[in-house]
């Protein structure tokens, strides 16, 4: 029975970091990915009664059609009866995706109501409603409502104004001609101040269209070729693409020559790495900052080349016009700024390669170039491989740099434009930003695969052999 | 007993007997709700000015639900439990819709026969009707023209600093920039830019915000800003979000921002800068206030302390204190600026000017969007920036965004806001009708 012998402890141990890494990177990344693909707010549940408690009916797409039959303020009673919440539920009526009609309540804020016509009904919100026969409080009674009698309004009328403040303020009435059911079963006619009167919202038409619901089952495609179509997509993508080209090369190239500098045990060795590791601890933003001040008009390098008498009047760097000299102060920003990280993974695999491989090659005349070729890096590839793949993917999620530097309108980059679709103030749509995050991690991930599969050891190569 | 104890006695025996009182007065107390200052601090400061009032005002900060179900829910009791309400114009619509205000025009002639009230404002507080004036504004922030002083040599001939139009703003530039070599207006292209195109270039050129957004007028204002104004736009406009620094720096010598973003540079020297209001354009004086009224509930329990506080509140004096205290800024002509920070002061002139000019036309912060107000945002800065940055054409552009603004529209069904004329429905851009 190999299963009863199985030591299990390992995987006991082992279990409280898997449940962690479920919970807090594989739920979040399934949940954000699905915002990019399933359709949202799409399905329309309709209820039995008002309340979000009453079984549902049925249910409306988005975008139907529907006839509005009836509404009622709803209140919910909180903070044990100190504050009530008022909101309208609509009664209202259409075809369902099989094509049935269906009937139901829904949140007002979930129907659109498109014009503004006159409620013709209302209810009686005082205890009562006397009826007269002129619009006038002092006309002669013709009947009394109770509480809660439904009304249908005739007509609208607009009378003598209620004064107060000596005739500062000034209010018009409005009156209502009505029909209703008097207690005793007896249909009247008559007039009525709107005051005592629940209307129906004046602006409630007969007709409504679903414009919200609570999610929906549906898969689709929209967000992402909404992302695909945003003519900042490609703009985005391409200067993202660049910048990795561009920056990359330059980093790994002084990362190495960096390292061999701290490796040579210079007589300053550690004042170079202290030197080194500063922007390591300087905020992406505060690095975009630093080298917009340089960059800027009467900025750093502006007043240096005027001292130096290179130039008479500043030149503008940074301008709509001038794009290649945007990407050269990002490029210089982002190198500045995260080479370091790539300097410290070098340096821990350089002091990994063992001495004697350095001195057997030295003792065989190899010189420094011949070593760093054929010994240092072979033995480096897996250092650079985690340097290559951590690099890439941050160089991927580039944005306060950009941001700081140009602005975000001229020059784009794939993070600006997640967050100019998250932001509340710009498009304030979070399916389509999912579906930029959703592209960043597919680029980040193909991208560390083919890093995994081209930046092989010799070792891995045969062992995948 | 301890003294802690005794101490907690005598403190509930105060609180009871202060509660009576409060009681006893209650017939004079006025009632102010108001989504304005509902921060802490503000709150305070505000309740610190209404203590000179003489009145007993019970000051009810609040977020802008709680008004809509306070004053509908209300709206069938004789007596109602509101005095005053302070809100935004934005809040108003669904109060006007509601029927639940007084008309204030006998107390805003009252007003008015004391204090000079920007016309502008009391015409958006009649809330597209002729005579019914449902709010009584209150206080107004916005965006302004800054210029550093060494500029002012540069003024094209017989241009009126508070009388600037556009054509004159750009030949200013133009004017600027073959006399030192640099293009020095500015605009935050990365800040507040879509109000300016909101507010400012599109309502100056066409009257309205949307309505009109394709029209041959607004081509003609996308072709001026092209090929007249941009030239002479200091080229690193893209990065700025803040006016008061390129202004302070000396990049920038003419900016268009909101007063709070220029207020350092007025701040900091303000022997070097000057205020004025926006450039007008053929259509009027385009410019984007941020207007907070006052209005009354019809159930108002205590009208005629109603009254009083409105009074108290659009008096010069009430006015200067919260400017210098709250910034926003005075909607009455007369404020004593003498006592406040210099910076305030500038700022205040120019204000005042702009919402009292002949030809001021407000245009109002979209209103009906809901959470899609920003998506507007987003359209007339691509119109703007395809244009001027992209190089596209300008017809196709504006006839794109137009479309895109429509399906926003009606996706929402908001109605015109000022100053596109109210309609019937959902707002409509002309051209697509």
């Amino acid at each position: 029975m190999r299963f009863r012998n199985m030591n299990w402890a390992p995987y006991l141990l082992i279990l409280p970091s898997f449940i962690y890494l479920l919970l807090f990177f594989g739920w979040p990344m399934i949940a954000s990915l699905q915002l990019a693909f399933r359709r949202d707010s799409q399905i329309l549940p309709l209820r039995a009664e008002p309340g979000a408690e009453t079984p549902v009916v049925g249910e409306l797409e988005r975008g139907t059609t529907v006839e509005v039959i009836d509404v009622q303020l709803f209140e919910t009673q909180k903070a044990g009866g100190l504050l009530t919440e008022k909101v309208f539920w609509l009664e209202v009526s259409g075809p369902n995706p099989e094509g049935e009609t269906v009937t139901g309540w829904a949140l007002r804020g979930n129907v659109f109501v498109q014009d503004a016509s006159r409620s013709d009904r209302g209810t009686v919100r005082a205890a009562t409603a006397t009826l007269r026969a002129e619009p006038h409080p002092d006309a002669e009674p013709v009947g009394e409502l109770p509480r809660g009698t439904a009304l249908t309004i005739l007509e609208w009328g607009k009378v003598d104004s209620k004064v107060a403040a000596g005739g500062l303020l000034q209010k018009p009435q409005n009156w209502l001609r009505v029909s209703g059911e008097t207690a005793s079963g007896e249909v009247v006619e008559g007039w009525v101040n709107r005051a005592p009167l629940f209307l129906e919202d004046a602006k409630i038409s007969a007709q409504g269209r679903v414009q919200s619901g609570e999610g929906s089952k549906e898969w689709t495609l929209d967000y992402v070729k909404r992302m695909l179509r945003d003519p900042k997509f490609m703009q985005a993508l391409r200067t993202t693409l660049l910048l990795i080209v561009i920056i990359l090369p330059i980093q790994f190239t002084l990362a190495i020559i960096m390292a061999l500098v701290l490796q040579s045990q210079l007589k300053f060795n550690t004042l170079f790495l202290y030197i080194y590791a500063i922007p390591l601890g300087i905020s992406d933003l505060a690095a975009g900052l630093v080298w917009y001040t340089i960059f800027t008009q009467n900025g750093y390098l502006n007043s240096f080349l005027q001292s130096l008498g290179l130039i008479e009047r500043p030149f503008i760097f940074i301008s709509s016009t001038n794009k290649e000299w945007i990407i050269v102060a990002i490029v210089l920003a982002e190198v500045w700024r995260a080479t370091s990280i790539v300097m410290v993974i070098v340096v821990s695999g350089l002091q990994a390669i063992p001495r004697d491989y350095l001195e057997a090659g030295e003792l065989f005349g190899a010189s420094l170039w011949q070593r760093l070729r054929h010994i240092i890096l072979p033995l480096l590839k897996p250092s650079l491989q985690v340097a290559l793949i951590l690099r890439t993917i941050l160089a991927f999620q580039v944005f306060a740099v950009v941001v700081a530097i140009s602005g975000g309108d001229v020059v784009t980059v794939l993070a600006n434009e997640t967050y100019r679709w998250y932001d509340i103030g710009a498009y304030n749509n979070k399916n389509v930003a999912a579906a930029y995050a959703g592209f960043i991690m597919l680029l980040s991930l193909s991208i560390a695969i083919f890093y995994l599969r081209a930046v092989r050891t010799q070792e891995e190569k045969e062992a995948a052999a | 007993m301890n003294k802690k104890l005794r101490a907690l006695v005598l403190l509930a025996v105060v609180a009871m007997l202060a509660g009576a009182m409060g009681v006893s007065a209650q017939d004079n107390k006025v009632t102010f709700m108001s989504t304005q200052f509902n921060i802490v601090e503000e709150a305070e400061k505000f309740r610190a000015i209404l203590a000179d009032s003489g009145l007993e005002v019970d000051y009810l900060p609040s977020d802008e639900q709680p008004v809509f179900d306070t004053l509908t829910g209300e709206a069938g009791q004789e007596v109602g439990s509101v005095d005053v309400v302070g809100a935004l114009h934005g809040t108003f619509p669904t109060l006007v819709d509601a029927d639940v205000l007084f008309d204030l025009s006998g107390l805003l002639a009252q007003i008015e026969a004391e204090v000079d009230i920007a016309d502008a404002f009391v015409e958006l507080g009649k809330m597209g009707t002729t005579d019914y004036q449902y709010y009584i504004p209150w206080m107004q922030a916005t965006y302004i023209m800054a210029a550093n002083v060494e500029a002012l040599e540069y003024l094209p001939e017989g241009a009126d600093l508070n009388a600037l139009t556009w054509e004159q703003l750009a030949e200013w530039g133009a004017n600027i920039k073959e006399a030192t070599g640099e293009a020095r207006l500015g605009f935050p292209v990365a800040g507040l830019w879509h109000r300016v195109l909101q507010g400012y270039l599109w309502p100056s050129y066409t009257g309205g915000m949307v309505s009109q957004f394709n029209s041959p007028e607004a081509v003609e204002m996308m072709t001026f800003v092209r090929d007249e104004l941009w030239p002479n736009v200091h080229p690193q406009s893209i990065t700025y979000e803040f006016m008061q620094e390129p202004l302070l720096s000396g990049e920038v010598w003419v900016a268009l921002d909101h007063t709070a973003r220029l207020i350092e540079a007025f701040n900091e020297q303000p022997e070097q800068f000057v205020a004025f209001p926006a450039p007008a354009g053929p259509a009027g004086r385009g410019f984007m206030p941020v207007v907070v009224g006052l209005g009354v509930p019809a159930n108002a329990p205590n009208p005629d302390g109603a009254v009083a506080l409105i009074q108290f509140l659009l008096q010069p004096e009430t006015q200067g204190a919260v400017l210098q205290n709250l910034g926003f800024f005075p909607v009455v002509a007369g404020v004593d600026t003498s006592d406040l920070p210099e910076g305030i002061a500038i700022e205040q002139a120019a204000v005042s000017a702009q919402a009292s000019a002949p030809d001021a036309l407000p245009a109002l912060l979209p209103v009906g969007l809901g959470a899609r107000g920003g998506e507007l945002n987003e359209i007339f800065k691509a119109a703007a920036n395809r244009v001027l940055l992209d190089g596209e054409d300008i017809q196709t552009v504006l006839d794109q965004e137009a479309a895109h603004i429509q399906a926003l529209l009606d996706d929402t069904g908001a109605p015109c806001w000022p100053p596109d004329p109210a309609g019937e429905g959902t707002c409509q851009v002309e051209s697509l009708q």
